[in-house]
């Protein structure tokens, strides 16, 4: 196991100039006799998308919620956008959106009236047509008066981001937000959260079990493993020195066998049941291989890769 | 404050448009009706359970049987279903939010946990006068008008005090501030069971059986009982019922709503010692 | 033998005297009551009745001879079930309707009464036994014992002022018998009052209803409606 942790006494100083969104020194939570939180330290930047990662179990809800003050950590310090959370809470939660799990609202009230509740909170007088941008931003056009109890959990899902953007936070935290929505309700929201970052500077940490939404949207991550960090640092950074899995399918498979055999491949691969070409190799390395393949006439039914981060993810948290 | 205000708004928002909400209102209405309509039809067979013990020897005269005397006897009938009414709705005040989930949606706002608590607990209260004051028309205004006004004769175990009709209507307002003290137990009470358990029943079933035990405790004239009663809220909160007596026993109703008053400061401070610092894990 | 008559005939010859002193009263007691076809009233009451609290309350009398009666005030308020004004008139003047006996004489308010027992001949508001203290000198009723079937005994204490020239009271003072209400828990919803004494629940105690009057007018013809209405 790669375990990459630097002591923040080491990393702090370097940071204390840039802007800080959340900084988590030392945090740990204890449930009676269970520890879900273990002296966990990281730093989302200002301006980042930021990934939370971890397995099932991991402390990441347990992590997330104490960052939005819904748990109180055992010991140790949060700080958003340099200030104390413990301290400063108030001011604090108006710079914060969030979707934590699957977002509940109250059922017997329309989502425009779940929208006002939570306007009226942040002290915010929402117009008619503010009211209209915001559905419209989330796909929710023309359901602002329907009882939130009829909603699918997609809809539900969209409603809560509307919800997370309403006071126009600085940082926005999504524990999952892809859960429920379809495909294309997954694609507008990669797009929806890149637009916030690019033009609105607002910061998000995104924890997601669905790994290509993670690297496709983040720029940095952090992966915890049984209440402690197990690595971080920049989403390229990591991977960039990680092989992937690669299968290939060919039309002859003897022929490819044979040629294979003799490149410079041979040694990272696997052959299954004489069809199935299995190799483990830098992403740079697939293109010089299929124009290795093309010049020696092998043609190439399918040629695949499980997501990068997937097998970077499994084998720092299950080693 | 500002912030607390729109808070607050918010609460009353959403207990008065919760559908439960009018599920008090109206049992409160269908009771008096009911009540009333047994009244009109067999009010005088009734009133002779009483009156009968007195007829061998006197004869009563007047209009007995008055809107004054029917609200009084639809008050007493109501003692132990108010407060579960009460409790319906406060117990599941923090806790129905706890279950569903929409805490979170609460909980990340910039109001702290204790003015949550606090804009909670007011809108208990608000639902509560609410309760009252539908009470209050159906039980005496509604019975006013059918049976007319007249002299109290209100009868408690020791006898009969007839109180005037001149004499009575501040005796209402004040019974009905009494209750509203009373009440206000019940709903903090069931405010901060809501603040501890979880789940949406524990709290509603936990502060009905706590009223039921209590009131049959009190409704047993054993000696043994007696050393028990004072110590109990149910006690206290029919003190408003000594409003009706003759001389008032002035020094015992104020103790009652200090007894009362001590109860709500008691309640509250846990609800809120405990939600401020309760992890929010559902 | 001889003494043996000698008593028997002192003993019928006393009653024989009893009997018509009785009735001699009894007469000019009726001439008074004769004076009065009507009357009218103001009268406060004061009740003094175990179980029951109730504050004074004021309200017009209205009267019409032998037996018509009626007070009309606002609100509630109780009267013997015997109501004694009522009965006292209509129960003398019918003089055909009872025998009357002198049994003692005594002392009231300082007026030597002759104690005229009443047994009427036939059930008079099923009355059993009506005893009357006669002021001798100056007929008026001071006291009354009046016994029926189901409502046990009343007495009554009359007041008069020193003008009186009716046999109308300034104070009557009405005493009744009567049980401790007792009322079910269910009824009252009486709860968390401490444990009663049920000794004592059954004991018989006194009732007294006070009512004082003033502004007599007299045979006024007041019309027969009055008696009827409602309210003050």
């Amino acid at each position: 196991m790669i375990r990459v942790v630097l002591p923040h006494t080491i990393l702090s100083p370097l940071f204390s100039f840039m802007d800080s969104a959340i900084l988590l020194e030392n945090v740990s939570k204890k449930f009676k006799d269970f520890v879900a939180v273990d002296d966990l330290s990281f730093e989302v930047k200002a301006g980042d998308i930021y990934g939370f990662l971890g397995p099932n179990g991991s402390g990441k809800s347990t992590t997330l919620r104490m960052i939005m003050s819904l748990i109180q950590p055992s010991s140790g310090s949060i700080k958003l956008f340099g200030s104390s959370l413990a301290e400063n809470r108030s001011e604090i939660m108006k710079k914060i959106g969030c979707i934590i799990e699957k977002p509940d609202f109250y059922g017997y009230l329309s989502a425009k009236d779940n929208l006002k509740l939570f306007a009226r909170a942040h002290l915010l007088n929402y117009s008619k047509s503010q009211f209209d941008d915001l559905f419209s931003l989330v796909g929710l056009s023309g359901r602002e008066n329907d009882k939130v109890k009829t909603f699918s959990h997609g809809m539900k899902q969209r409603l809560g981001l509307a919800q997370a953007l309403i006071h126009e936070p600085k940082l926005i935290i999504l524990d999952e937000p892809n859960t429920g929505l379809d495909p294309q309700g997954i694609i507008d929201l990669r797009h929806l959260i890149i637009k916030l970052n690019k033009e609105r500077g607002i910061t998000i940490l995104f924890s997601s079990h669905i790994l290509s939404e993670v690297q496709e949207i983040c720029t940095n991550m952090v992966v915890i493993n049984k209440g402690q960090v197990v690595v971080q640092g920049k989403v390229d950074d990591l991977l960039s020195h990680e092989n992937l899995t690669v299968k290939l399918e060919v039309v002859h498979p003897k022929e490819c066998q044979q040629l294979l055999s003799q490149s410079k491949w041979a040694s990272v691969m696997e052959v299954h049941d004489e069809k199935l070409f299995v190799f483990n190799m830098g992403k740079d390395e697939i293109p010089e291989m299929v124009e290795f393949l093309s010049q020696n006439k092998i043609s190439i039914q399918r040629i695949d890769y499980r997501n990068q981060l997937e097998d970077y993810f499994l084998k720092i948290t299950q080693s | 404050m500002k912030e607390f205000a729109a808070i607050l708004k918010n609460e009353m928002i959403k207990t008065i448009r919760r559908p439960r909400s009018f599920i008090g209102f109206a049992v409160i209405s269908f009771i008096c009706l009911m009540l009333q309509g047994a009244f009109y039809q067999d009010g005088k067979e009734i009133l002779a359970t009483v009156t009968g013990q007195l007829d061998n020897v006197f004869s009563i005269q007047g209009n007995i049987l008055n809107g004054n005397l029917i609200c009084y006897i639809v008050l007493q009938t109501l003692i132990v279903q108010m407060p579960l009414l009460v409790a319906f709705v406060t117990g599941d005040l923090i806790s129905g939010e706890t279950a569903s989930g929409s805490i979170r949606f609460l909980l990340t706002t910039p109001a702290s946990r204790t003015k949550i608590v606090l804009a909670k607990w007011l809108s208990g209260l608000m639902y509560t006068f609410l309760l009252l004051l539908v009470l209050g028309i159906f039980a005496l205004f509604v019975s006013r008008a059918i049976f007319g006004v007249g002299d109290l004769m209100a009868m408690n175990s020791e006898g009969l005090t007839v109180i005037r009709a001149d004499d009575i209507n501040w005796r209402w307002g004040s019974a009905f501030l009494i209750a509203f003290l009373s009440l206000s137990v019940v709903a903090s009470l069931g405010t901060m069971l809501s603040t501890i358990m979880d789940n949406s029943i524990t709290p509603i079933v936990t502060v009905m059986a706590t009223i039921i035990i209590f009131t049959i405790i009190g409704m047993f004239d054993m000696k043994s009982f007696d050393l028990i009663k004072p110590f109990l809220f149910t006690t206290h909160m029919i003190s408003w019922r000594s409003l009706f007596e003759d001389p008032i026993p002035l020094n015992t109703i104020l103790f009652s709503c200090g007894v009362l008053f001590l109860h709500i400061i008691i309640f509250l401070g846990i609800a809120i010692y405990y939600f401020k610092r309760k992890d929010i894990t559902t | 033998m001889k003494n043996f008559v000698l008593l028997l005939f002192s003993f019928i010859s006393i009653n024989a005297f009893a009997i018509d002193d009785a009735k001699l009263l009894i007469r000019d007691l009726n001439k008074k009551f004769n004076q009065v076809e009507d009357y009218t009233a103001r009268v406060q009451m004061k009740f003094n009745i175990p179980g029951v609290r109730m504050n004074n309350m004021s309200g017009n009398v209205f009267f019409k001879r032998p037996d018509r009666f009626r007070i009309r005030t606002k609100g509630i308020f109780f009267l013997p079930k015997q109501n004694p004004m009522q009965n006292m008139s209509a129960m003398l003047l019918d003089t055909s309707s009872y025998t009357s006996i002198i049994s003692g004489y005594e002392l009231v308010n300082g007026r030597n009464c002759a104690i005229v027992n009443i047994i009427p001949l036939k059930s008079v508001n099923e009355l059993i036994l009506g005893k009357f203290w006669i002021d001798v000198k100056n007929p008026l009723v001071l006291k009354t014992q009046i016994t029926t079937k189901n409502n046990g005994t009343i007495e009554t204490e009359n007041v008069y002022s020193a003008t009186s020239q009716y046999t109308l009271p300034d104070k009557i003072i009405i005493k009744v018998e009567t049980k401790k209400i007792k009322m079910s828990k269910m009824m009252s919803v009486d709860l968390n009052k401490k444990a009663q004494d049920k000794s004592k629940l059954n004991e018989v105690e006194t009732g007294t209803i006070t009512l004082s009057f003033t502004d007599y007018k007299i045979n006024t013809k007041f019309s027969d409606s009055e008696l009827e209405k409602t309210g003050e």
